[in-house]
């Protein structure tokens, strides 16, 4: 088993080596980042000072072998625009998007399992229509669409939810700004965490209401009916649980592609997160950030992933962890 | 010899078909959509595309049963003064071709990833990490990524020509892993079975056994995913729009009309925004009825069951 | 053993989150405090008047001189106080110099107000100037504005000379620049033994960190990119605004920024874009300032790479075939004022006469006598979140082209990665709009017009590589010029041989907004520069 942890970590360094790699290669594509530190008086022989300062003009192996130097003694750059580590930016920010797509992944799990086996079941109930015709139509909506729609709904015309930010915080742990233990900041999350779950919780309803009915066709399951067990016990015990597992497997992958999601929520609500903060740092060119922020990614995917395989093999006890001999 | 025709008369597919109501209405729908969208230079009474027929002083003009509508711009204008119908009828184009392209490229990346990766054991990890990697790099990054390189490839004079196919790369490249996790994950699951043990021990090839026996069992989640990666890709297009790189301003997709919609949310001319979601939502509603349909019929347990 | 094992894979990965929890507990958490700073402000009254704002974007550091754009000039007027600073008809009124005189052809003396306070609790005098005027000329960003001044010369303790080295006819445009910084404050080291009054752009540096300047707000705590608080100064000088503290949220998207108004989540937004004007007007309870503005708006046009564009009949027909009052009525929303010229009225080089000239039937005479009677094609390039409506601008653009033959093909970028396209020229028509820094005419040709010159850094941002010799001998003339009248007269004719050859495009000056509830003097504090005198502001 430690040879699969060793070989994991090291995956995960190759991983992050990669996309270090990549992001460096590409990043000139994204602009010159002392444009967006000057004003327009500034003249191209200044700005091109500049650069020299920063290091900007430096062969492509040099600059990646001092980033790489750096990134060993856990310095993974400095943010032009923030004027700091930029770690210590997106550390700083990390709070706000994971607590949002904690909340999203709450509302979806919470939702998505009940609704999805429902209509399952009762394929023919007007109930299960309804649920099937409403997830089309949530997945068919821009979530920047859904998130202003919410925004001139609730707050606009009724007042009820703020329209934007994260409100009051609370600090715990000496570092994690968390909106969660304010009733001010759980009223800011509302919205936002409903926006971003708009597009995965028809996904997953899908999902599992299309697992659900295959594995309730099976043999088992009839059996199960042969022997007269309570429905609940068939449907619950024999028929979701081995729904379960590719909902698993897609769910690891999707709730990294909400980290991804959280872009757009985070831009129309102003939610000060890591996905505001790269859209920010590509638009101000600042290349430092975003090299760090793809690392960081790249690491929380690695970790999820790793995280999916061994509950995947805890749920399915015929599938071996991967990369055991 | 039966014609295929015939075989198709009596086949039990169109039998099925024909004895769901929600699979014909949805498929005349979608076909009528098909239809008017790519027949769009004959039957538009516009073309958004001829920039010297639009004037600006049309602009956000309401639809011509409204007060200050005019008959010759049924559903209105929008902020350029471009017939919305013609317009929504061109995008609509746009979109479907991004969004049907682009999910055949993600479906044959990841299902050749996903299978192979699930069945060769030794790739397995090299593939998924390879994976993981592209799964950071955002549709976003890949977007500026690409975007340059054909810039500094083509110039920016042919940009509004490249613009599709180049959509299609993007979104395709983006989103591919989703899929090949998808199909491992069956693989897995599927190699395990008896069916599997059966046909290497009589001596199939390895690549027979992927494709002729564990392939079809794994296609049911894949569809389950693609039509729901259809209305994705879609999405995608609008989201790149959002954010400054989708379709060029001058051919709008469904998906960007909306995002311009978006800004005018607050102004009062809604149907700048209505108008092409309604018919964006009934585009991706029927293709997941249809899409639904066909999963089922696939789907050799339910039906016979 | 199976079981065993994936229990040690969990320890594993347990271990690795904690590594990464470690790692993480290194950053700090909250906002940056400014406790000294918080110490000296107001003592906070039972009920205290607090402004809710919202802007575009937040002031990249605490350091007035780091970057000279509209944001942190904005900034530099809440929590610093100008030499001079501009009113609202674009006169200079005195703040910390409270009279001026010229004392010869390269003098101007400058009376400082007497008895204000910095926020450290240091008096200001006349050396803080002349600190600050020395620092400026180090900045990277303002060396340039400041190029023709020597160091300023110290009377006494309130009095003090600004001394240039040619005759400057804008040494009191130049004053409104001028921030007194603490000179006691900002001198010494720090505990790492920097120099606390260096400027730098991309880490940590005292003075973006902490400020201490005489102006109505302290820093009192400030997370940038999410929040930052200004508490009134107790012991500023002019006492006509009553705002205790101001809450300041950048909110980047306007449609965002529009409904946190309308929600009444915030007080006081700006810009306001153009498509929810007439939202906020119909609104009660709301108050809309709108101001025609100085950026002007041009595309530009590259003969040297497209032959057919230095055709001058066709660069006339392309002025001709532009409707300028339709983009600024249907797409501007009136948001903007139809442009002939670069000079906004009120700037010397303001010609009345030189108005929009739309005219579809002369374009296309015009062309028709040109060498391209079938038109031609061309390739155009436009950020598309730079400008209000940048993008929308541009389509216009190229449906009225297409008008009189001309196939415009258009590609948009975001700003990041537009300006470097800009620069190498990548198009035959470009767009740019652009703000006078020094509010004078003379600056939109030294980097729009005069002809391109990477020695003396002329026509920097003139990607048409329009040239025109006669326009650099009357720029340069009008550099030197002190008298206002003959000033006024170079510019004009400048600005009048432009329009007649068409050198570029004028499309529209951008218009200024402000939208704030209405139990507040909006009108009053705001101004055409786009500043916002916040000190000044009542709520009732």
């Amino acid at each position: 088993m430690f040879a699969f942890a060793v070989k994991r970590i090291l995956q995960a360094i190759m991983v992050m080596l990669i996309i270090s790699c990549i992001g460096f290669a590409i990043k000139h594509n994204f602009g010159d980042p002392v444009r967006d530190l000057v004003g327009q008086r500034v003249t191209p022989t200044e700005r091109a000072e500049i650069r020299e300062r920063l290091g900007l003009n430096d062969p492509f192996m040099v600059q990646y072998a001092r980033f790489l130097g750096d990134a060993v003694q856990g310095d993974l750059g400095q943010s032009y625009f923030f004027k700091k580590p930029a770690s210590e930016v997106i550390l700083k920010k990390a709070p706000a998007t994971l607590e949002l797509v904690l909340c999203s992944a709450f509302i979806i799990t919470f939702l998505s399992v009940p609704l999805g086996i429902y209509a399952a079941i009762k394929p023919q109930k007007w109930f299960s229509r309804f649920i099937m015709g409403s997830s089309i139509i949530g997945v068919s909506m821009p979530v920047f669409l859904t998130a202003i729609l919410l925004i001139y709904v609730f707050a606009v015309e009724l007042h009820w939810l703020p329209s934007y930010g994260r409100g009051k915080t609370v600090c715990i742990f000496g570092w994690w700004d968390s909106g969660l233990l304010t009733l001010d900041g759980l009223k800011h999350l509302i919205m936002p965490s409903i926006a971003l779950s708009s597009i995965m919780l028809p996904l997953f309803i899908r999902l599992i209401r299309s697992e659900m009915m295959e594995v309730l066709e099976s043999e088992y399951v009839k059996y199960a009916w042969a022997k007269g067990l309570k429905p609940r016990r068939v449907w619950w015990v024999h028929a979701f649980k081995n729904t379960l597992l590719p909902v698993i497997t897609v769910g690891g992958v999707q709730l990294g592609i909400m980290v991804a999601f959280t872009i757009l929520t985070e831009t129309v609500f102003q939610w000060q997160g890591m996905g505001s903060m790269f859209i920010e740092s590509v638009e101000r060119s600042d290349t430092s950030l975003m090299v760090a922020y793809l690392v960081f990614v790249g690491l929380i995917f690695v970790l999820v992933n790793t995280a999916v395989d061994i509950i995947y093999g805890l749920v399915n006890p015929t599938i071996r962890v991967a990369g055991r001999k | 010899m039966r014609t295929r025709w015939q075989r198709f008369k009596q086949s039990y597919m169109l039998y099925n078909f024909l004895r769901d109501p929600v699979a014909i209405t949805s498929f005349i729908i979608l076909a009528f959509l098909v239809f008017t969208s790519f027949a769009a230079p004959i039957i538009a009474p516009h073309d958004p595309y001829d920039s010297s027929t639009i004037d600006i002083m049309d602009a956000q003009m309401a639809p011509a049963w409204i007060d200050g509508g005019s008959s010759e711009f049924l559903l209105g204008t929008d902020a350029q003064g471009r017939d919305m119908l013609s317009t929504m009828l061109y995008g609509m184009r746009v979109s479907i071709l991004i969004g049907v392209g682009a999910v055949c490229l993600q479906a044959f990346i990841g299902i050749i990833v996903g299978l192979l990766s699930g069945y060769v054991r030794r790739l397995d990890n090299i593939l998924m990490r390879f994976a993981d990697v592209q799964l950071s790099f955002s549709t976003y990054m890949v977007a500026i990524f690409i975007g340059a390189i054909v810039q500094t490839m083509f110039g920016v004079a042919g940009y509004d020509r490249v613009a599709v196919p180049l959509l299609i790369v993007i979104i395709g490249l983006a989103e591919w892993p989703q899929y090949a996790r998808t199909v491992r994950a069956s693989v897995l699951a599927e190699r395990k079975k008896e069916y599997v043990e059966a046909a290497r021990v009589i001596g199939l090839s390895r690549i027979r056994i992927m494709l002729r026996h564990i392939l079809p069992n794994t296609l049911s989640p894949v569809l389950v995913i693609s039509t729901v990666q259809v209305a994705n890709a879609i999405m995608s297009e609008a989201a790149l729009s959002f954010l400054g790189l989708g379709m060029p301003i001058t051919k709008p997709s469904l998906g960007s009309l909306i995002t311009a919609g978006f800004e005018y949310i607050f102004s009062g001319s809604w149907w700048i925004t209505i108008f092409p979601g309604i018919l964006l939502v009934s585009l991706i509603l029927v293709i997941n009825l249809l899409g639904d349909w066909v999963r089922d019929f696939l789907n050799p347990k339910l039906y016979k069951g | 053993m199976k079981l065993s094992m994936l229990k040690s894979t969990g320890k594993y990965s347990l271990l690795l989150f904690t590594l990464v929890v470690s790692a993480m507990l290194l950053a700090g958490c909250g906002s940056e405090e400014k406790k000294d700073a918080a110490e000296k402000a107001a003592p906070a009254a039972p009920e205290k008047i607090v402004l809710k704002l919202a802007m575009d974007a937040d002031p990249v550091s605490l350091d007035p001189h780091v970057q000279l754009s509209g944001g942190m000039l904005q900034y530099s007027h809440m929590v610093f106080d100008s030499l001079t600073r501009y009113d609202k008809d674009m006169n200079f009124v005195p703040r910390l110099a409270t009279k001026w005189e010229r004392i010869d052809d390269l003098t101007i003396r400058f009376h400082l107000r007497q008895g204000v306070k910095f926020h450290s609790g240091n008096e200001f005098t006349a050396e803080d100037v002349a600190f600050t005027l020395a620092r400026l000329k180090t900045s990277e960003d303002y060396k340039g504005l400041f190029e023709p001044f020597e160091p300023a010369k110290v009377i006494d303790k309130y009095t003090v000379d600004l001394i240039t080295k040619k005759p400057y006819g804008l040494v009191l445009n130049m004053s409104t620049y001028i921030f007194p910084m603490d000179k006691q404050f900002y001198s010494g080291t720090t505990d790492k033994g920097v120099a606390k009054d260096l400027i730098i752009k991309t880490d940590y540096s005292f003075a973006n960190e902490n400020e201490s300047g005489t102006g109505p707000f302290v820093v009192t705590s400030r997370e940038q990119g999410v929040k930052t608080v200004f508490t009134r100064f107790a012991d500023y000088w002019d006492k006509s605004g009553n705002v205790e503290e101001i809450v300041f949220s950048p909110i980047k998207n306007d449609a965002t920024r529009v409904a946190a108004l309308l929600s009444g989540d915030v007080d006081f937004i700006m810009p306001v874009p153009p498509q929810d004007l007439e939202r906020i007007k119909s609104t009660e309870g709301l108050e809309l300032v709108t101001m025609s503005g100085s950026r002007i708006i041009l595309i530009q046009l590259n003969g040297e790479r497209n032959p057919a564009l230095k055709d001058p009949k066709v660069r006339l027909a392309m002025a001709y075939a532009y409707n300028n009052d339709g983009v600024v009525d249907k797409i501007m929303k009136g948001f903007a004022t139809a442009a002939g010229q670069m000079s906004p009225k009120g700037y010397v080089g303001y010609v009345p006469e030189l108005k929009p000239r739309f005219d579809l039937d002369k374009a296309k005479a015009l062309m028709a006598e040109s060498g391209y009677p079938n038109g031609f094609e061309c390739t155009m390039i436009a950020p598309n979140n730079r400008y209000v409506n940048d993008e929308k601008i541009s389509e216009a653009f190229v449906s009225m082209m297409s008008k009189i033959g001309i196939t415009v093909s258009l590609k948009t970028m975001p700003k990041a990665q537009y300006w470097d396209q800009f620069d190498a020229q990548v198009a035959d028509v470009q767009l740019i709009g652009w703000h006078s820094d020094t509010e004078d005419s003379g600056n939109f040709y030294e980097f729009l017009s005069m002809c391109r010159n990477s020695e003396t850094g002329y026509g920097q941002y003139n990607s048409g590589s329009y040239c025109n010799t006669k326009v650099d001998e009357l720029t340069l003339a009008a550099q030197v010029e002190t008298d206002p009248a003959k000033r006024a007269e170079l510019c004009q004719s400048a600005e009048k041989i432009q329009y007649d050859e068409a050198g570029f495009l004028p499309i529209h000056w951008q218009n200024l907004s402000w939208a704030s509830k209405n139990n507040m003097n909006t009108e009053d504090i705001v101004n055409v520069m786009n500043f916002p005198y916040f000190g000044d502001l009542i709520i009732k």
